[in-house]
């Protein structure tokens, strides 16, 4: 089995707080991966690391066989990593249509029309103002707006977040129809039951740290790891 | 009286068009890379004489197509050399840079062209009044509003139509994201930079043919284009336009009922949109932060 991304031993500072200590993960290709944990357990930070944002002091990152530790951000992008980043970050300032406009070009399947196709809420929003939408809206803006770079591993940081339950259903089955396309997927959510229905492999991050690794499935069958990851919103989820 | 009126708003309106030339370029460096370019007016020079320099062998309009572009590439490469390696840091760091590179250009002109103001001829045609009633107005004074109304609605609808332009105004906002979607940033940076000096250098041949060159003429332009960008709202390149023009017409108008004001005027005005409201007429609120 191949890897779309490797990483082994990262670890990244905020200013002189140490944040991830020697986190090492794959995401197979093709594949879902989840990376769950609470609140402040670097998962964001992961990513960061992982795009360039944030670059990580040590350790070392490989995507579809290239060592992209030390490139910048634009780079690991365009070498086709589509990144939903966390609360969004849509351009306020751009219409929904220009914000489309903002990607890459790669070359692939993924054109504005496909993504219209895909969520017909943004085409019939297209001349609104991204400060205008509602937060379903913004997510499935981020994301197309990152598969528009035509990604071959698509990274998305808790798209569920915020949004009502019918719309989380939506999301996530978005993420599925992905895999179904071939894109490697790497999933941070706080919504640990639902991710780990998906997910193929994952990952608990818990203070910087790799608690757990393994396969969604053996994840799912542990009961009290869950509901400790998960909380009592959780359960919520699970009755829609 | 309504002669002399006339003059004086027309010749604000002049001014302003200067002013607004100068602040967008400024605005834009401003937006996107948090550098706050004191140099600007230098680059206005840099394009007055490159303008002086070629026109005897190529006249005033192959000048006037030819050092834009020109400035904008000496502009391209302070940015890639100077300014580049500063972007990381504190903006203070870039407006000390810029500051002392003010000087350079200020001094490094007047080394080469002589303290004296040089003169460029513009075509004769240009040089005539319009008619004799209105003797103030010549063919260059309308000519000049011409030239940057153009430049003004090019600058518009590239940055409302191109993928560049959006992608700059995306960047202003969120230049980490634009990144995370595969633009270069840096290069993002250097285009919209060049972009920029490129209005400096325009501005800088419109000026030769109506006042002349000076080695200090950036100077004087650079000061009322900030005021226009902050009366007009940090941020906002249609606040930017307004406030250009509200100003040189404001000193214009001054100029005829209280001239020791006319510079003044603008200052006071700056003063009272800051009080009444601290964003600018077209400012949003925490576009600084």
């Amino acid at each position: 089995m191949t890897a779309a991304l490797t990483a082994e031993g990262l670890h990244t500072y905020y200013g002189k707080s140490h944040i991830l200590h020697g986190v090492s993960l794959s995401v197979a290709e093709g594949k879902i991966t989840a990376l769950l944990g609470r609140n402040g357990a670097g998962k964001t930070t992961t990513l960061r690391s992982l795009m360039g944002l944030t670059p990580a002091r040590e350790g070392r990152i490989t995507i579809f066989g290239e060592d992209t530790s030390r490139w910048p951000t634009f780079r690991v992008a365009a070498s086709g990593v589509g990144y939903v980043p966390e609360g969004r970050r849509i351009f306020a300032n751009l219409s929904v249509e220009e914000n489309l406009k903002v990607p890459l070009e790669r070359e692939g399947p993924w054109t504005i029309e496909r993504i219209y196709q895909l969520f017909p809420r943004l085409e019939e929003r297209k001349s609104n103002r991204g400060r205008q939408l509602s937060g379903g809206e913004q997510e499935m803006l981020s994301i197309g707006r990152a598969l528009l770079l035509n990604p071959r591993l698509l990274i998305l940081d808790e798209p569920s977040q915020g949004l009502a339950p019918l719309i989380v259903r939506e999301v996530f089955r978005i993420v599925q129809q992905m895999k179904a396309e071939g894109i490697s997927v790497l999933l941070v959510e706080q919504n640990a039951r639902m991710s780990l229905e998906i997910a193929d492999n994952a990952y608990v991050l818990d203070d910087g740290i790799v608690v757990y690794s393994g396969t969604a499935k053996e994840l799912a069958a542990d009961e009290g790891r869950v509901r400790a990851l998960a909380g009592a919103s959780a359960e919520e989820w699970t009755l829609t | 009286m309504w002669q002399l009126l006339l003059f004086n708003v027309t010749n604000g309106l002049i001014i302003g068009a200067f002013y607004v030339l100068m602040a967008l370029g400024l605005s834009l460096i401003l937006n996107l890379s948090n550098v706050i370019n004191f140099a600007h007016g230098g680059f206005l020079v840099i394009g007055g004489y490159i303008a002086y320099t070629i026109t005897p062998y190529i006249g005033f309009w192959g000048a006037l197509l030819l050092a834009p572009p020109l400035t904008a590439i000496i502009g391209l490469a302070v940015e890639r050399v100077l300014i580049r390696p500063l972007y990381g840091r504190d903006p203070l760091y870039s407006l000390l840079l810029t500051f002392g590179l003010a000087f350079m250009i200020e001094d490094g002109t007047r080394f080469i062209f002589g303290p004296q103001g040089k003169p460029v001829t513009i075509p004769a045609f240009l040089a005539q009044p319009l008619s004799n009633e209105l003797f103030f107005i010549t063919g260059y004074r309308l000519f000049m509003v011409a030239v940057v109304v153009i430049a003004v609605a090019l600058l518009f609808l590239l940055l409302r139509y191109t993928r560049l332009g959006i992608r700059i105004r995306a960047g202003t906002l969120d230049l980490d994201t634009v990144a995370a979607l595969g633009i270069n940033v840096q290069m993002l940076r250097s285009l919209n930079f060049a972009v920029g000096i490129f209005l400096a250098g325009l501005s800088g041949v419109l000026a030769a043919g109506q006042l002349g060159l000076e080695p200090t003429m950036g100077t004087g332009l650079l000061m009322p284009s900030f005021i226009a960008i902050i009366v007009g709202g940090i941020g906002s390149l249609p606040g930017t336009l307004a406030g250009g023009l509200l100003i040189g017409v404001a000193s214009g108008l001054t100029a005829v009922f209280f001239p020791a004001a006319s510079e003044a005027v603008i200052y006071v005005m700056m003063a009272v949109v800051l009080l009444l409201r601290p964003r600018g007429l077209f400012g949003e609120e925490g576009m600084m932060s």
